[in-house]
C-alpha cells in the first residue's frame, strides 16, 4: 500500500529541479519539542530507479509518464515470478513479490544528479586497479553453484558473512530498506535494519575520532543547516568500501523533511584517489512501518551452508 | 575510565538514601520527561556471571590475560530459582560453552553465544563490559549498543504486542513518574545472561526500570520471569554510570570477523598434504 502511495506523491519532488529545490518553509508540524527540524520516523528508500543513467537514457534525467509505468510494471513482474515448486530454480523463484521491496520509479532516469550526465565520474588510474583488486576479494557467492573457492568464510562476501550489508552511503537494493531516525538534542540515531546496527551522530561539534580509529560505517558528526541534517563522515575501513573508494572518502549526507511522508535525503562523495571530481544522487526516503530485527550471523545456515557443502564437493572429488 | 566513575560512585555513597530518591532529573527539553541521553556503561562482573562468584582462571596459555574477575553478583538475594532440569542444563551450558556440539540438526557449534558474538539479548546487553548508547526521543527510544552492533527500539508512543520472537525482544516502554519501565516480550530461547550459562527460554519476559538517581547515574533494576525455566519470578539490579571521559564515543564492535574462527573453524579447507 505505502509503495503505491508514494508514486502520486513523487512527481512534486521531482516537477522541480532537484538542486533548485528548496527546503519547505519552517513548517511547525516537523519540529522535535525542542525546536529541532524533525525527521523521526520509520524510512524506506527503496526505488528502482537505478544510481547510473542507462545509456539509453543518455541527456535525459526523466523518464516520460509511459516509460515510467513500464518500468513500473516491470518491476511488478519481474518480482512475482515463481518456479514451480520442486524445481532447482524455485530456490531463487521463492523471492517473489511477498518478499521484494524494490519500490517503485521516482521518475528521474538515475538518482546521481551530479555530474548532470547521472554517471560516476571517471576512476582515476589508481582507482581502476584498485577497483579490480576489490572486486577479486569480494567475489560474490551468488555466481554459479560451486564456483568458489569457499576454502574459508573470507571468500565470502561481506553480506553474506552478515558483517555489513554494503558501505555507506546506502543504495537501495532489492529488500529490507528501512531505516528508523531517532533524535535527541546532541545526537542523531538512524538505525539501519540491515544489519541491526545504529549510526550514532554527534550534533555537539566535537572533532572526528582519532585517525587511527577506523569503522565499517565510519565515523559520523552531524549538524544542522536550516532544515536540514548535514552528516559528514568519514575514518572509513580499508575493508568495505563503496564503489571503490579508499578509506579516505568523505561522505556528505543531508536529510530534508519536505512533507509528513517523505524526506529529501542526498548524498556527495569525494575521494580525488578514485574519482576525477565528486558526485551526487538523491535518493527518496518514504515512510514505512515499523522495522524488525535482522538477525543474520546468528542464524547464518547460507554460510555455514556454503563452507560445508564446498567440503563435502572436495571429499566427493578425491 | 573506571576511575572516574569509581569517583561518581564514591560521591553517590555518601548521599544519604533521601537524598538520592528526591533526584529530579533534568527534562528532555520541550517535554516532561527525564532526559537520559548520552553514552552510559555498567561497571560489574556479572557477564562472566551474574552470581556471585570467586576469580577463576582463563585458559592456561593466555597467563592472567583471560582471567575471570570475582564479583559479588547482581540477582536479589543471589538465588535463580531455576526447575531442577533447567538447573542441570545450565550446567551443561557451561561446560559445553567451547565444545562443538550439534543443537540444530545442522551446525557443529561451541554453546556460548557471546563467543558466536551472537546479540546478546535483554537485560544482558546493559552489563557487558560495552559502553551503549541512549538516544532518546519524544516518541521514540533508541538503545545501541557497541556489542555486535545490537539495537534496541523502545517504543513511547504506542504499545503494541512483540510480533515474532527475536534476540533483543520487542519494547513497549513508558514514564512512571521518572523512571523508565520497559516491558520486553518477544524473544528467542538463544540468548544467555552470562558466561556461566545462565539462561532462558523464549518465554521470558522482563520487565526494566531505569531510575535516574544522579546527574550521571541511573538505578537499574530487571525483573526477570519465565514459567518454562524459572519457579518464580527472580530480580537483578546494578547502577548505570555515564561514560565522563572526555572523548568518550559510540564506537563500533562488529564482531562477526572475530567469531569466524569459532563458529566455521572445522569447515575451512586444510591445506593439502
Amino acid at each position: 500500500m505505502l509503495k503505491r502511495l508514494w508514486i502520486l506523491t513523487i512527481p512534486i519532488l521531482v516537477s522541480a529541479p532537484l538542486a533548485a529545490q528548496k527546503p519547505a518553509a519552517p513548517g511547525k508540524q516537523w519540529r522535535t519539542p525542542w525546536g529541532d527540524p524533525d525527521l523521526q520516523g520509520s524510512w524506506s528508500n527503496a526505488t528502482t530507479t537505478p544510481l547510473e543513467r542507462p545509456a539509453k537514457y543518455a541527456g535525459r534525467e526523466f523518464l516520460t509518464k509511459e516509460e515510467m509505468a513500464a518500468q513500473d510494471k516491470q518491476t511488478a513482474i519481474a518480482t512475482d515470478k515463481r518456479d514451480q515448486e520442486g524445481t532447482p530454480q524455485d530456490v531463487n523463484g521463492a523471492y517473489n513479490g511477498f518478499w521484494w521491496e524494490r519500490g517503485w520509479s521516482d521518475g528521474r532516469t538515475s538518482l546521481i544528479y551530479d555530474p548532470p550526465d547521472g554517471r560516476i565520474p571517471p576512476m582515476t588510474a589508481e582507482g581502476k586497479a584498485r577497483k579490480a583488486e576489490q572486486d577479486r576479494k569480494n567475489q560474490s557467492s551468488e555466481g554459479e553453484l560451486g564456483a568458489g573457492p569457499y576454502n574459508g568464510p573470507e571468500d565470502v562476501e561481506l553480506y553474506t558473512r552478515c558483517i555489513v550489508r554494503a558501505a555507506l552511503p546506502r543504495i537501495p537494493t532489492g529488500y529490507d530498506n528501512n531505516y528508523q531516525i531517532v533524535q535527541s538534542p546532541n545526537s542523531v540515531a538512524i538505525l539501519q535494519e540491515q544489519i541491526h546496527e545504529t549510526r550514532v551522530i554527534p550534533l555537539d561539534g566535537r572533532a572526528h575520532v582519532n585517525s587511527s580509529v577506523r569503522q565499517w560505517l565510519g565515523d559520523s558528526r552531524g549538524h544542522w543547516e536550516g532544515n536540514t541534517l548535514v552528516v559528514e563522515t568519514t575514518n572509513f575501513s580499508d575493508q568495505a568500501s563503496f564503489q571503490g573508494a579508499t578509506p579516505n572518502m568523505r561522505l556528505v549526507e543531508r536529510w530534508t523533511r519536505v512533507a509528513d511522508n517523505r524526506i529529501d535525503y542526498r548524498f556527495t562523495v569525494e575521494d580525488p584517489a578514485t574519482w576525477s571530481r565528486p558526485w551526487s544522487a538523491a535518493i527518496a526516503w518514504t515512510a514505512t512501518g515499523n522495522l524488525y530485527e535482522y538477525a543474520c550471523h546468528e542464524d547464518n545456515y547460507g554460510l555455514y551452508g556454503i563452507l560445508a557443502g564446498a567440503r563435502a564437493q572436495e571429499k566427493e572429488h578425491r | 575510565m573506571r576511575n572516574s566513575l569509581a569517583l561518581c560512585a564514591a560521591i553517590l555513597a555518601v548521599l544519604p538514601a533521601a537524598a538520592q530518591q528526591a533526584y529530579k532529573a533534568p527534562r528532555l527539553a520541550g517535554t516532561d520527561h527525564p532526559d537520559l541521553n548520552g553514552l552510559w556503561q555498567s561497571i560489574t562482573e556479572a557477564n562472566w556471571d551474574i552470581q556471585a562468584h570467586a576469580a577463576q582462571p582463563g585458559p592456561p596459555q593466555f597467563g592472567a590475560l583471560y582471567a575471570e574477575p570475582a564479583g559479588p553478583g547482581i540477582v536479589e538475594g543471589n538465588e535463580i530459582p531455576y526447575q531442577p532440569w533447567a538447573l542441570a542444563k545450565k550446567k551443561e551450558n557451561f561446560e559445553k560453552r567451547l565444545t562443538r556440539v550439534n543443537t540444530d540438526g545442522v551446525r557443529l557449534e561451541p554453546l556460548d553465544p557471546e563467543a558466536k558474538c551472537y546479540m546478546p539479548g535483554v537485560p544482558r546487553a546493559n552489563y557487558m563490559p560495552f559502553p551503549f548508547q541512549i538516544v532518546e526521543g519524544d516518541k521514540k527510544i533508541i538503545m545501541a549498543y557497541e556489542y555486535a552492533s545490537a539495537s534496541r527500539l523502545i517504543s513511547m508512543d504506542k504499545a503494541e504486542p512483540a510480533p515474532v520472537e527475536s534476540y533483543m525482544g520487542w519494547s513497549n516502554g513508558r514514564w512512571d513518574g521518572d523512571t523508565l519501565a520497559v516491558d520486553v516480550t518477544g524473544f528467542n530461547d538463544k540468548t544467555w545472561f552470562d558466561r556461566a550459562g545462565n539462561f532462558h527460554s523464549e518465554a521470558l519476559h522482563v520487565v526494566e526500570r531505569y531510575t535516574p538517581a544522579a546527574p550521571n547515574l541511573i538505578q537499574y533494576e530487571a525483573l526477570i520471569e519465565d514459567p518454562k525455566v524459572f519457579t518464580r519470578p527472580w530480580k537483578m539490579s546494578f547502577p548505570i554510570y555515564r561514560r565522563l571521559d572526555k572523548n568518550a564515543q559510540f564506537l563500533e564492535f562488529k564482531c562477526v570477523p572475530f567469531s569466524e574462527e569459532l563458529v566455521y573453524g572445522h569447515l575451512r579447507k586444510k591445506p593439502d598434504k
